[in-house]
C-alpha cells in the first residue's frame, strides 16, 4: 500500500513528491501558492514589456516550439491572437505522432497563419536510443526530452531569435520547481541538464551506442546537444514557458482552442474518454507504454495524475480519484508489442529490466494485469518487421 | 572590484568564479600594498590558524586588512578566514589572529552523535539582521566544513548561530568586517546570494 | 526546529580512469559511463550534495586527467568536491587542493606511510583529508585491502579507522568491495560498528541499488553520508529526488531554497 497525498492522491513513488505534516503533497501546496501568492498582473506586465523588447526586432518575433498538444496549441494560439506575434514555430517531430494531431495542426496552422519548421531525427539512430535509454533508466523518450528542449534553441541561434516561448512550468507537475520561489523558470542548461537529460548527456549516449560492430557518427547525436551556452548568451536568448506570466489552466486553456480552433480530443490507450475530455497526451502513439512503465516501476500511472489534478482544481474528491484510479489505473497497452517491436525486446527481457528499477517500496504483481483496449487508429501506427518471439 | 586575497592558504578558485558566475568583477592579488585599489575584500581560508597566520605576517597583510576595516570599508572573511579575524586562535598552541573581533577560536567538542568536524548542510539562526545575510531563511542550508569554531568577546557581533550538539557562531562581525564559518561559494544558490549581497554592501549595518 | 541540525548527505561518486567515467562490480568489469565533465554540469544543475572524484587507475597520465577533471569542476559547479586515487605525498595532496578541490582522499599509502595523513592534516587542516577504507568482508570478518583491492592486509576496518583518526583524519570514506555495484544495499553492519566508533564523519559507499538503501543506511547507523555511483548510473534516480525520498522517511536532508 503506497502513501499518498491526502489530497490529490498522488503516491510516494511520483518523482520529487514529498508529505509535509498534514500529508499534503508539496505539488498541492505549490498550486495553492500559485492560485493565492503569485502576482499574476505584475508577470502580465513583465510579459508585455519582455515582448515589446523583442518585437519586430528578428527575422521572427519568436520561435514557439510545438508538439500540437494541448499546450503548445494553447500557447501558440495566445501569442498569434493576444499578442499579433510573428513566430516560427518549430516542432520536433518524434516519430510517433498520430492522426488526430496531424489533422489539429494542419487546421491550427492554416487558421492562425504562421510560418512552420518541422524535424524529423534519423529512426534508426532513434531506435538505438529508445534501447539504450530504456535499458539504462527504463524510459525510452531521452530522444524526445532532449530533442524537443534542444531543438528549438539550435534553430533559435539559427535564424538569430533570442526569443523563445514554452508552455507549460515544470511548476504544475513537479517539485524540481516551485511556484513557491517567485521565479521565471527559465528553460535553459541548467534546467535541461538538471531534468530532461535523465542524467545522459548526448555526449555520453553516443559513448554509449557506438561500438566496433554499430558505429555510430557522432553528428547523429546532435539534434539531442543543447546548443553552446557561449552562443546562446552572445545571442542574449530568453527561453521561457508563457506560464510562469499567465496561470496556466489547461481546462480552460483546451476550452479555448477547442472553440476558436476546432481542436479535437481523442482516445488514450488506457485512460478512459471522459476523463481527458482536455485531451492530455493525445500527441504521441507510444503514451500507453510509457504510461504502463510509469505504473511496473511507481505504481501509479495517467489516470491517477489526471485525477490529481481534478481535485486539485476542487472537480472531484480524493474519494472519487482513489475509486477512479482503482478502476483504472495502470493497464497494459496495445502499444507495448508496438515498443518491443522496435527495439527487439522479448516481453520477458522488458519487464526484467523494468522490475530492476522499481521505486521502493512498490513491487508490481504481474498477475494483475489489465488490459486497455486499442485505440481507434492502432492500425495506422508505423510497425517494423523484426519481432521477436516469445 | 573585489579583491581576494592569495596569501597561500585558501581555495581560492571557487571564490573567483563564484563572483564571476555573478558577473562581479573581482581580482586575486597578493601584494597588500595594493589594498586600498579594492572596495571590498575577501579573505579566504582553509588549513591551519597558525600556518595562514604565519603566512599573512610574513607578507604584512595584517596592518593591511586593519587599515581597510578602520577605513569603513567590506571585509568577507569565509572560513578559517573569519577565525582569522578573531584576537587568538588554539591549534597546536596560542596564537594570535588579526584582532579585528574580539574573542577566541577553540575547537568544537564532539558529542555523540555529534561529529567533529562539522562537515556537511546546515541552517542558520539569525541573531541580528545583517545586510549581508538579507534574504536567509531559516530552514535553507548551507555548507560547513571546519573543526574550530569562533566565540565572539562581545554578543554584540554576533550574527547568527548553527547549531551542531550546541549552537556555535556561523557569522559573526564588527563594523565593515563580516566574517562566514560556512562556504558561501560551496553553497549554491543560497550562498550565491549572500555573495551577491556582499559584492553590494557599502559596510555599515 | 526540526531543520536545526546537520542534515545527511548523498555523495555520487565519479570513478575515473584516463578521465573517463567507468563504474565496476566488486572493483571489476568496469563499464563505461560517460564523460565525466559532463555527468559534473548535470549533477551540479541537480545541485548534488558534495562529488567526490577517484582516480582507480593511478598512473601519471590517469592523474594528470583526473586533475584536469577536478580544475574543470571548481570552474564549474560551487559544491564541495572532494578527489582522491593513488594520492601519495604531500605535493599530490596540495596540487588537487590548488585544482580545487575541497578534500582529499588518501587510501592506500596511508598504511604504506603513516605519517603522510599526520603531515597532511597538520599542514592543510584535518577537515582536508579523508581517509579511505577499502574492506572486504563483513562484520568480525571484515579486512582492509589496499591498491584499488589487489593487496590484502590483517587490518580490521574499524581499528583501521580508529587509528586514522588519530592520525588526524577529518572523515572516513568507508569503502564494501563486496557490495560495490552489486546494487543490494550497503554493509549496515560493518558501517555502523565504524560510524560508532569514531568521532569524524563516515560515508559509507558500496551497494547502493534504490532509495531505500540509503534509507537504511540513514536509519540504522551513524554514518553522514552515503556515497553512491550505480545507483544514479543504472537507475531511474537522481539527487534531488533522493532527497524528497529520503524526507519522507523522515531523514533530514538539505533544503536549498
Amino acid at each position: 500500500m503506497l502513501r499518498q497525498c491526502r489530497r490529490c492522491s498522488l503516491p510516494e513513488t511520483y518523482e520529487t513528491i514529498e508529505f509535509d505534516a498534514d500529508g499534503i503533497c508539496n505539488v498541492c501546496r505549490s498550486a495553492e501558492h500559485k492560485q493565492r501568492m503569485v502576482d499574476w498582473p505584475e508577470r502580465k506586465k513583465l510579459l508585455d514589456q519582455l515582448i515589446e523588447k523583442h518585437r519586430g526586432r528578428a527575422q521572427y518575433d519568436c520561435i514557439v516550439p510545438f508538439s500540437g498538444g494541448k499546450d503548445s496549441t494553447f500557447q501558440l494560439y495566445y501569442l498569434v491572437k493576444e499578442y499579433k506575434l510573428k513566430p516560427l514555430v518549430v516542432r520536433f517531430n518524434h516519430g510517433f505522432m498520430r492522426e488526430t494531431i496531424h489533422r489539429n495542426n494542419q487546421r491550427t496552422f492554416k487558421k492562425l497563419g504562421v510560418d512552420v519548421l518541422e524535424f524529423q531525427p534519423n529512426w534508426h539512430i532513434v531506435k538505438r536510443l529508445m534501447l539504450e535509454s530504456f535499458r539504462r533508466k527504463t524510459d525510452f523518450c531521452w530522444h524526445c526530452h532532449t530533442g524537443i528542449y534542444s531543438y528549438p534553441l539550435r534553430v533559435a541561434l539559427m535564424y538569430k531569435v533570442p526569443l523563445v516561448f514554452w508552455g507549460e512550468p515544470q511548476s504544475e507537475l513537479t517539485a524540481y520547481y516551485d511556484y513557491l520561489n517567485d521565479e521565471i523558470e527559465y528553460e535553459d542548461d541548467k534546467k535541461f541538464n538538471m531534468l530532461r537529460t535523465l542524467g545522459i548527456t548526448a555526449e555520453d549516449m553516443h559513448g554509449m551506442i557506438d561500438s566496433p560492430d554499430a558505429p555510430v557518427d557522432k553528428r547523429d547525436l546532435l539534434p539531442y546537444t543543447f546548443p553552446d551556452v557561449g552562443e546562446l548568451k552572445a545571442l542574449r536568448y530568453v527561453s521561457v514557458p508563457l506560464g510562469s506570466f499567465i496561470p496556466w489552466d489547461y481546462t480552460t486553456n483546451t476550452e479555448i482552442i477547442k472553440k476558436e480552433l476546432g481542436w479535437q480530443i481523442d482516445e488514450l490507450e488506457g485512460v478512459p474518454m471522459e476523463m481527458n475530455q482536455h485531451g492530455e497526451k493525445i500527441e504521441c502513439f507510444m503514451q500507453g507504454s510509457r504510461d504502463y512503465i510509469k505504473f511496473l516501476k511507481r505504481g501509479y500511472s495517467r489516470v491517477c495524475q489526471i485525477n490529481a489534478f481534478h481535485v486539485r482544481a476542487g472537480r472531484m474528491t480524493p474519494e472519487e480519484a482513489s475509486k477512479l484510479n482503482a478502476e483504472h489505473d495502470g493497464r497494459k497497452p496495445p502499444s507495448l508489442e508496438v515498443f518491443l517491436e522496435y527495439v527487439g525486446l522479448t516481453e520477458a527481457e522488458f519487464r526484467e529490466i523494468v522490475t530492476q528499477m522499481a521505486i521502493p517500496p512498490y513491487e508490481h504483481d504481474f498477475d494483475d494485469d489489465r488490459l486497455a483496449k486499442p485505440t481507434w487508429d492502432f492500425e495506422q501506427w508505423y510497425r517494423e518487421d523484426n519481432r521477436q518471439p516469445e | 572590484m573585489i579583491g581576494v586575497v592569495d596569501y597561500g592558504a585558501g581555495n581560492l578558485a571557487s571564490v573567483r568564479h563564484a563572483f564571476e558566475r555573478l558577473a562581479v568583477e573581482v581580482e586575486v592579488f597578493d601584494d597588500p600594498d595594493r589594498i586600498a585599489n579594492f572596495e571590498r575584500i575577501v579573505l579566504p581560508g582553509v588549513g591551519s590558524f597558525r600556518l595562514a597566520m604565519a603566512a599573512l605576517d610574513s607578507r604584512g597583510w595584517p596592518a593591511a586588512l586593519r587599515a581597510h576595516v578602520s577605513g569603513g570599508r567590506p571585509l568577507l572573511g569565509i572560513c578559517l578566514g573569519m577565525q582569522l579575524f578573531f584576537d587568538r586562535g588554539f591549534e597546536h598552541g596560542e596564537m594570535p589572529g588579526l584582532g579585528i573581533v574580539p574573542g577566541d577560536v577553540v575547537l568544537l567538542k564532539p558529542d555523540h552523535p555529534h561529529k567533529v568536524p562539522h562537515v556537511g548542510w546546515n541552517t542558520l539562526n539569525l541573531a541580528r539582521p545583517h545586510p549581508v545575510l538579507t534574504g536567509v531563511k531559516p530552514h535553507v542550508d548551507y555548507y560547513f566544513v571546519h573543526s574550530y569554531h569562533c566565540q565572539p568577546a562581545d554578543p554584540a557581533d554576533v550574527i547568527a548561530r548553527c547549531t551542531h550538539g550546541e549552537p556555535f557562531v556561523a557569522c559573526a562581525g564588527r563594523g565593515s568586517a563580516v566574517g562566514l564559518q560556512f562556504h558561501p561559494e560551496k553553497s549554491q544558490p543560497a550562498g550565491m546570494r549572500i555573495l551577491e549581497n556582499f559584492a553590494a554592501w557599502d559596510g555599515t549595518c | 526546529m526540526g531543520w536545526h541540525l546537520l542534515k545527511r548527505r548523498v555523495i555520487p561518486v565519479l570513478l575515473l580512469r584516463d578521465g573517463r567515467m567507468v563504474k565496476g562490480r566488486q572493483f571489476k568489469d568496469f563499464r563505461d559511463t560517460g564523460e565525466a565533465n559532463t555527468a559534473i554540469r548535470i549533477y551540479s544543475a541537480q545541485d548534488a550534495d558534495e562529488l567526490v572524484f577517484l582516480d582507480i587507475q593511478a598512473s601519471r597520465q590517469s592523474h594528470s586527467a583526473l586533475l584536469e577533471v577536478v580544475r574543470a569542476a571548481a570552474r564549474e559547479c560551487f559544491m564541495p568536491l572532494s578527489a582522491g586515487g593513488g594520492v601519495s605525498s604531500l605535493a599530490d595532496v596540495r596540487e588537487l587542493l590548488l585544482a580545487g578541490a575541497d578534500k582529499v582522499v588518501i587510501n592506500s599509502a596511508a598504511i604504506a606511510q603513516p605519517d603522510l595523513v599526520v603531515q597532511a592534516a597538520e599542514r592543510f587542516g584535518n577537515q582536508c583529508i579523508i581517509g579511505g577504507i577499502d574492506y572486504r568482508g563483513a562484520g568480525r570478518d571484515a579486512r582492509v585491502w589496499v591498491r584499488c583491492g589487489s593487496e590484502a592486509t590483517a587490518l580490521d576496518p574499524v581499528e583501521y579507522a580508529q587509528r586514522l583518526v588519530g592520525a588526524g583524519v577529518g572523515e572516513i570514506f568507508l569503502q564494501s568491495i563486496d557490495r560495490d555495484g552489486m546494487m543490494q544495499g550497503y554493509d549496515l553492519k560493518t558501517s555502523a560498528a565504524v560510524a560508532a566508533a569514531v568521532s569524524v564523519p563516515v560515508i559509507v559507499c558500496g551497494g547502493a541499488g534504490h532509495f531505500k538503501h540509503l534509507a537504511d543506511a540513514f536509519t540504522q547507523t551513524d554514518v553522514a553520508a552515503a556515497a553512491c555511483a550505480s545507483l544514479f548510473h543504472f537507475g531511474d534516480n537522481n539527487p534531488i529526488r533522493a532527497r524528497s525520498y529520503l524526507r519522507n522517511q523522515q531523514v533530514l536532508m538539505r533544503v536549498l531554497r
